[in-house]
């Protein structure tokens, strides 16, 4: 199978060019084979390849999972197979940031080799009727220019890398981690990243996304996707104290952020300092945008305790 | 804010915010709303993924999952991953299957490449 793909990619009527990209040029620093095989296999069955896929990584970012409890998590009956934002809503609602990757097999491998699986999404058929599929990469050969996954029911299988890229094509080259709170990806990118952490935050993960969140500033200090989420994260664990602090640095990194203003206000508000929470909040009243309904909103209510009736 | 339309834009926003539970604690402004002005989304996409939530649900309810579970599931997404699916569900990729078919495929695809040369 890989010769003919190999074949195929040569006379010009496939075009690989990831393929052409990594071949006989290693991506540098990376060791030459990876192999995680502490990644556990799960089997899936008819249709199951996103529940089976989901196992595997969530199992080996240390969340327990198994076939029969994530099938109601992802598989879609009316679709007979899983959709890629419900594996990501899934992974959150194990704890994990689901993060999506660059889509490039440099990335992958990246990842890799610092220890991370991913989910890869697969056309198995041609574009026009295309049989998606979800295999689990678990490692790489630089010098046999293949990777190693977790497929189907085969718990090990070998594909170069003109067979992996034949596949991965169709879906843009979609692959996606399941990382622990407090972890970042090896090819971390900040808008992305940050984006990932607040998705968690969303689908009830507060505890775990504080972690992450931390995680991303020490990174990026100035994040204001970070701050303003640790922010709301340290106010829903009730460390008022750490709340105010995190929407302050977001104020002084980001003076025009007027959400970050509201929220400052806010907490200073229920901290009792009525002065300088209303200072905050005229200022996110000032910088206006989409959410100045609710700054007002909390300039009312410091103004009300303020000059009680 | 430029135009009247904009304007218009925002005051429903605002009615939307205001009207809708929004954010996960009293007072606060969530983080997502933070990552949809990062993100540039429109003011256009933060109203309408506000109303796609319930509609994802009940899309998924009508491929076959239960009032609950839809609700469950679709709690777990993102605005953008919200707004993304809704009214595309019958489109988007589902991953499915492997194995023997992948074989077939490839047989096949040997066959019209030996045929074509």
């Amino acid at each position: 199978m890989c010769v003919l793909a190999a074949a195929a990619a040569l006379s010009g009527c496939i075009s690989l060019p990831q393929t052409e990209a990594l071949s006989g040029h290693a991506p540098p620093g990376l060791p030459p084979r990876v192999e995680l095989e502490k990644v556990p296999f799960f089997e899936q069955s008819d249709f199951m390849c996103g529940p089976a896929s989901l196992a595997m990584v969530l199992n080996a970012a240390g969340r327990p999972a198994s076939v029969e409890s994530l099938e109601p998590q992802v598989y879609l009956p009316g679709r007979r197979g899983s959709l890629q934002a419900e594996m990501l809503g899934a992974t959150r609602r194990a704890g994990l940031v689901a993060y999506t990757l660059e889509p490039k097999m440099e990335a992958l491998m990246r990842e890799l080799a610092a220890g991370r699986p991913a989910i890869v999404l697969l056309n198995l058929s041609f574009r026009l009727a295309p049989i998606w599929h979800y295999a689990v990469v678990i490692g790489y050969d630089t010098e046999g220019e293949k990777f190693i996954v977790r497929s189907g029911r085969k718990p090990r299988d070998e594909w170069s890398y003109p067979f992996l890229e034949y596949l991965w094509k169709d879906s843009g080259y979609w692959a996606m981690l399941a990382l622990p709170p407090g972890v970042l990806p090896a090819t971390a990118r900040e808008a992305e990243f940050a984006a990932a952490v607040a998705a968690l935050e969303q689908a009830g993960g507060k505890r775990e996304a504080r972690e992450s969140y931390r995680a991303l500033l020490e990174r990026w200090p100035d994040s204001l996707v970070g701050l303003f989420g640790l922010g709301n994260t340290e106010y829903a664990a009730g460390n008022l104290a750490a709340a105010e602090d995190a929407f302050g640095r977001a104020t002084r990194a980001h003076p025009d952020a007027a959400p970050a203003f509201n929220n400052l206000a806010q907490v200073l508000f229920e901290r009792g300092r009525l002065a300088d929470a209303e200072t905050a909040a005229r200022r996110a009243v000032e910088l206006g945008g989409p959410t100045r309904g609710e700054a007002s909103k909390t300039l009312e209510a410091i103004l009300a305790r303020k000059a009680p009736h | 804010m430029r135009s009247s339309f904009v304007r218009l834009l925002c005051r429903m926003l605002v009615v939307c915010m205001v009207a809708l539970p929004f954010q996960a604690n009293a007072g606060l402004i969530g983080t997502d709303q933070v990552v949809t002005a990062e993100q540039a989304l429109a003011a256009r996409g933060m109203v309408s993924s506000v109303v796609s939530r319930a509609d994802v649900a009940s899309q998924l309810q009508s491929l076959g999952l239960s009032p609950e579970t839809a609700k469950d599931r679709v709690a777990a997404l993102s605005d953008a991953e919200v707004t993304k699916l809704a009214g595309q569900i019958q489109n988007l990729p589902a991953g499915a299957d492997g194995g023997a078919i992948l074989v077939l495929i490839l047989i096949g695809v040997l066959i019209w490449y030996l045929v074509r040369k």
